[in-house]
């Protein structure tokens, strides 16, 4: 039985200016994603994977073309409606960590949360129990520049996951981490994210990843292409 | 290699045009405030020199008598004496039927006076003017001269007539001729002065065989010149150097230019801060730059020099930009000081703005040494990046902690400085003030780190409630100390000025309402104009005083002769009372009274001086101060110290049985009405302003205490004015530094936006930001501001002007500081956060 549709993107068309020119990134993009499917990108630097995840996110509006999530066309939602969209159906991981350095590494995770709901006393123990499970849990109330690269990065797999979105992107996350942190982290994200049947879509040019994935893409010529 | 290094740095700054605007707008606005003082002030007093040259030429020398005037007799004994460049003056203050509100100045001059004495447009110098006026000016009657400007405005002719408005009725004067202009201060003085020969001016001023000045030159043998003048001097005149009257001026005026010199200083140390926090930025934020050029081996000393020129520059088109704005910002202050000068001191009739390169060259070296010093330590700063690995913000922010730590330990021994300085300086203003910028400055640098522990606390007490995004704000001011608190100690310099300032100015005020209530225990008051001192005044005075004590509702009158005695050799104001039983309760003594005090005032050689006078002449009660009466000198016992707050030179205070032994009458120049109870006031008003002439006037007590708070008010415009520039300033260093803080943080804001954060919220977490910097400065103002006005009250107002007041503590006050610090923070975040609420969040996320 073929799974339901999490992404669906058609004709989806983004270029940008610089200075006199105008760069095409996508032209004419069509893409469907299952639920729960693993799919990895790769690309060239500058290939436009960066952009690609901030379309489906809705931090990047379309210059046409739709982007359905979960039902929702969300290239025909306004900025304060992506976000809200964002908010509560997608998760992200950035290469660089991207963790919030004012905030705790507990106070991290419960950003996505109290964004959603009003926190409760569960809510603290979930974050506690999730950092422990990720060996984190005598981390609770370091400040994220304390914490090695791998640790970072962990936490914000966790923090992409805390507020269980249907839809996880990852930027590179193991790009800025040696082979063996970088293998946890794969190994993190396939038990907390593919294990746990949420659709992922992972920008990376990790070949350890290309084999885990249910489909690899590569950008090219201003589309996607199946590898 | 050094051009490129330039390049590199120049291309930063072109690329962050609103930093770059802000660097220079603080230094100039600074400079601009600082010059703008100094302008104002040293051409007011210019002004007043220059006007007074207009009609006494070059002369060096002037013999002036106390009120009475000089006999004409003492400039023929001179000639016959064989004493040349001598010339006569009498001058006065008229009003015209034809403008009436204003005042004119009439001088009436010998216009065949030696050449050496004559000033440019009497010798002929102007082609537009014909010496033969001076004929017509002698040998017409009721003839003077005018500008051609005034008779345009006034619309008078030549041969036409000014109706000239005296005592009695009005007096005609032909206007013969017109006085032309040499320059722009000779144009302003001349516009409000009628010339005429002296006798007219003896006529019309009623000072008939009088004399109000004689101007000389000396050249040689000035000191055995000045001894043979001084042995002919009458007992109330008095021979003095024009310079040393200057001089004089200029210290009477001396603790109002320190204090207003102070400000502008103000306005440039909440400048420095906004200097130091841009250059700081500047180089933090290239960071990444200066490794990358260390590693390529450019040196320390090369970052170094690269940094200070890169100040150099910014300060010079600052500097230029703010002498610009100061000259501007100066014509402006020109009317409020002089205002100020002509309420208080003395009366300037020109105001011109005059520059000089030495007042320009004091600005750049001012504007250029402020930045370099303010630039100093982000330049070491800059020197100690490593080359190999380039800082984390946050590592740069925890050795910012390290080092703000250790300034708070400096900042206490700066703020004990200041308060020791402050109390043990003996009677200095400078070290009164030095004390003040010790306090601020220590304060200021306090601020971090009290910053830090009140968002702890903060945190502590309220992180329960405010959730994450609550605590985002307080985190990001704590987080961000290095920028966050150099702008919040800048907002609370200017806060905690703007409180001492207002806390001081409500202490002057209550104490001056209250002097003033008891000062005026009279319910009419006569105001009789003493300019005009006619052989008959003393017997018109004392009828017009006799019919009012007749008048039905009169209790009892008194009287008051405002005069000027011979003290010490200085032409001092003295006040003669002739007072009723409840005058005496309008005193209020220093000391403890003693009961035979107003006996001994009346029968004895004695004066009461005021605290100004005392304070500013070392007087204690007791000691004796030598004035020259007409049977030669003699001391008069100082019995009592009175407070007075009507002029901070202070005066002598003597009863009139006491004067009439010793000088001329010269009758009133007030009466005090003391109505019986039940008298109809306002009745009683009328009936006795039907019995005056000519400019005298009446006036209730009520509307003299009017008149008196709004001219202490207007004496604080100044004030009020400069604070307002400074806080500007530091309003312009808050935005800078929020301009900057959400530039730095552009990325991190962008993740927020990335997890779910909308522009709205972003917009609330900056602005909520920027209102808790402006809490924090509001409230650490507010102790800063308490000493500030104990410093002001008690070290800086009493050796200033002699005044001692209380304290009175407004509440209304400190809820206003924090108000304004909150605001100002407020306002000067809403555009930063505008700006990152419209950053597109994809953009955000790709900025380093």
């Amino acid at each position: 039985m073929e799974k339901p549709s999490a992404i669906s993107i058609k004709q989806l068309n983004k270029s940008y200016r610089e200075s006199d020119q105008q760069h095409v990134i996508f032209s004419d993009l069509d893409m469907q994603v299952s639920r729960g499917e693993f799919i990895v990108l790769l690309g060239r630097s500058g290939s436009g994977k960066s952009t690609f995840l901030n379309l489906i996110s809705g931090i990047d509006p379309p210059d046409s073309g739709k982007i359905i999530i979960n039902g929702t066309d969300i290239s025909a939602l306004s900025e304060q409606d992506r976000t809200l969209f964002r908010r509560h159906h997608i998760g992200i991981v950035f290469q660089a960590y991207n963790l919030i350095p004012t905030l705790t590494v507990a106070e991290n995770l419960l950003l996505p949360l109290e964004l959603i709901k009003r926190l409760t006393r569960k809510d603290r123990d979930d974050v506690a129990e999730l950092l422990d499970k990720l060996k984190l849990s005598g981390r609770l109330d370091s400040y994220p520049d304390c914490l090695s690269g791998g640790e970072q990065q962990r936490v914000a797999i966790a923090r992409a996951l805390i507020h269980d979105p249907s839809v996880i992107l990852a930027d590179e996350p193991t790009g800025n981490l040696d082979l063996d942190t970088a293998g946890q982290v794969l190994e993190l994200l396939d038990i907390l994210v593919k294990k746990a049947g949420k659709t992922m879509i992972m920008a990376t040019h990790s070949q350890e990843v290309i084999g885990q994935a249910d489909r690899v893409y590569s950008i090219k010529n201003q589309s996607l292409q199946r590898e | 290699m050094n051009s490129l290094l330039q390049r590199a740095s120049r291309n930063f700054l072109w690329q962050h045009p609103w930093q770059l605007v802000l660097a220079i707008l603080g230094i100039a606005l600074g400079v601009a405030v600082v010059i703008a003082i100094d302008l104002a002030m040293e051409s007011s007093l210019n002004s007043f020199n220059q006007a007074t040259k207009v009609y006494t030429g070059s002369a060096t020398h002037r013999i002036i008598a106390s009120d009475g005037g000089l006999d004409e007799k003492l400039y023929s004994q001179l000639r016959v004496k064989g004493f040349s460049h001598l010339s006569p003056l009498v001058t006065g203050y008229v009003k015209l039927a034809q403008a009436e509100q204003e005042s004119f100045k009439l001088v009436g001059i010998d216009p065949f006076i030696e050449k050496t004495l004559q000033s440019g447009w009497q010798s002929g110098q102007n082609e537009n003017f014909s010496p033969v006026l001076f004929t017509r000016l002698m040998t017409e009657p009721n003839t003077a001269l005018l500008s051609q400007k005034t008779a345009q405005r006034l619309h008078v002719p030549l041969n036409g007539q000014l109706s000239l408005v005296t005592r009695q009725d009005q007096q005609p004067l032909t206007v013969i001729g017109f006085l032309p202009d040499t320059n722009a201060v000779s144009e302003q003085v001349l516009a409000k002065l009628i010339i005429t020969d002296i006798a007219t001016a003896q006529e019309v001023l009623g000072l008939s065989g009088k004399l109000s000045s004689i101007e000389i030159l000396l050249a040689n043998d000035v000191s055995k010149t000045e001894a043979a003048i001084q042995s002919l001097l009458p007992g109330n005149a008095l021979l003095l150097s024009l310079e040393s009257q200057e001089q004089s001026l200029r210290e009477m005026t001396r603790a109002f230019s320190i204090n207003l010199n102070a400000l502008g200083l103000l306005s440039l140390l909440v400048g420095m801060f906004l200097i130091y926090n841009t250059m700081t930025f500047l180089v933090m934020q290239r960071r990444r730059l200066i490794g990358s050029l260390r590693l390529l081996g450019v040196t320390r000393q090369q970052i170094f020099t690269l940094i200070l020129s890169e100040a150099f520059f910014l300060a010079l088109i600052g500097t230029l930009i703010g002498i610009a704005l100061g000259v501007v910002l100066g014509q402006g202050l020109l009317q409020l000081i002089s205002g100020t000068i002509n309420a208080i001191y003395f009366r300037i009739d020109a105001t011109v703005l005059t520059v000089t390169p030495f007042q320009l060259g004091k600005g750049m070296l001012l504007g250029m040494s402020v930045t370099f010093f303010a630039v100093l330590p982000p330049a070491f700063e800059a020197t100690r990046l490593s080359p190999v690995k380039v800082m984390a913000r946050s590592q740069l922010e925890s050795g910012s902690r390290r080092l703000i730590k250790r300034v708070g330990f400096i900042s206490g021994i700066l703020i004990a400085s200041g308060l020791a300085v402050a109390f043990l300086s003996g009677n200095s203003i400078n070290f009164g003030l030095a004390s003040i910028f010790l306090i601020l400055f220590g304060f200021g640098l306090l601020t971090p780190v009290l910053t830090l522990w009140l968002m702890k606390f903060i945190e502590r007490v309220f992180g329960r409630f405010l959730g994450v995004l609550g605590r985002l704000p307080v985190r990001m001011v704590s987080a961000e100390i290095s920028r966050t608190g150099i702008a919040i100690a800048a907002l609370m310099i200017a806060v905690s000025a703007t409180i001492g300032m207002d806390l001081m100015i409500g202490s002057f005020r209550q104490t001056v309402a209250q002097w003033l209530h008891s000062s005026l225990p009279a319910d009419l008051y006569l105001a009789l104009p003493g300019d005009q001192m006619t052989a008959e005044k003393p017997l018109s005075d004392q009828q017009l005083k006799e019919k009012i004590a007749q008048l039905d509702g009169v209790g009892m009158v008194s009287t008051a002769l405002q005069t000027k005695l011979l003290a010490e050799g200085e032409l001092t104001k003295t006040t003669v009372f002739e007072l009723a039983e409840k005058s005496k309760q309008g005193f209020i003594f220093k000391h403890n009274m003693d009961n035979s005090l107003w006996d001994r005032l009346e029968h004895q050689p004695t004066v009461i001086v005021t605290e100004p006078y005392a304070y500013h002449h070392a007087i204690r009660i007791g000691q004796k101060i030598d004035l020259k009466t007409n049977q030669g000198a003699l001391g008069f016992e100082v019995i009592g110290i009175n407070a007075d707050y009507s002029g901070d030179q202070g005066h002598l205070i003597m009863s009139r049985q006491n004067y009439l032994r010793y000088w001329p009458d010269l009758g009133y120049t007030g009466i005090g009405v003391y109505a019986r109870d039940g008298a109809d006031l306002k009745n009683l008003e009328s009936r006795i302003s039907q019995l005056l002439t000519g400019q005298q006037v009446v006036k209730s007590n009520q509307a003299i205490y009017k008149a008196s708070m709004e001219l202490f008010e207007q004496t604080f415009t100044i004030t009020e004015a400069l604070r307002w520039l400074s806080a500007a300033i530091a309003f312009v260093g808050v935005f800078s530094a929020l301009m900057a803080l959400q530039f730095e943080r552009t990325r991190q804001l962008g993740i927020l936006r990335a997890i779910g954060i909308t522009s709205r919220q972003l917009s609330v977490l900056i602005i909520c930001e920027t209102g808790l910097m402006g809490l924090v400065a509001g409230l650490l103002a507010i102790p800063v501001g308490f000493v500030v006005a104990y410093v002001l009250i008690f070290v800086v107002y009493q050796r200033s002007f002699g005044w001692t007041m209380a304290f009175y503590f407004d509440s209304g006050v400190l809820f206003q500081g924090i108000v304004l610090a909150f605001v100002a923070a407020l306002l000067a975040g809403v555009l930063p956060a505008l700006k990152m609420a419209q950053t597109h969040p994809a953009e955000a996320l790709r900025t380093e």
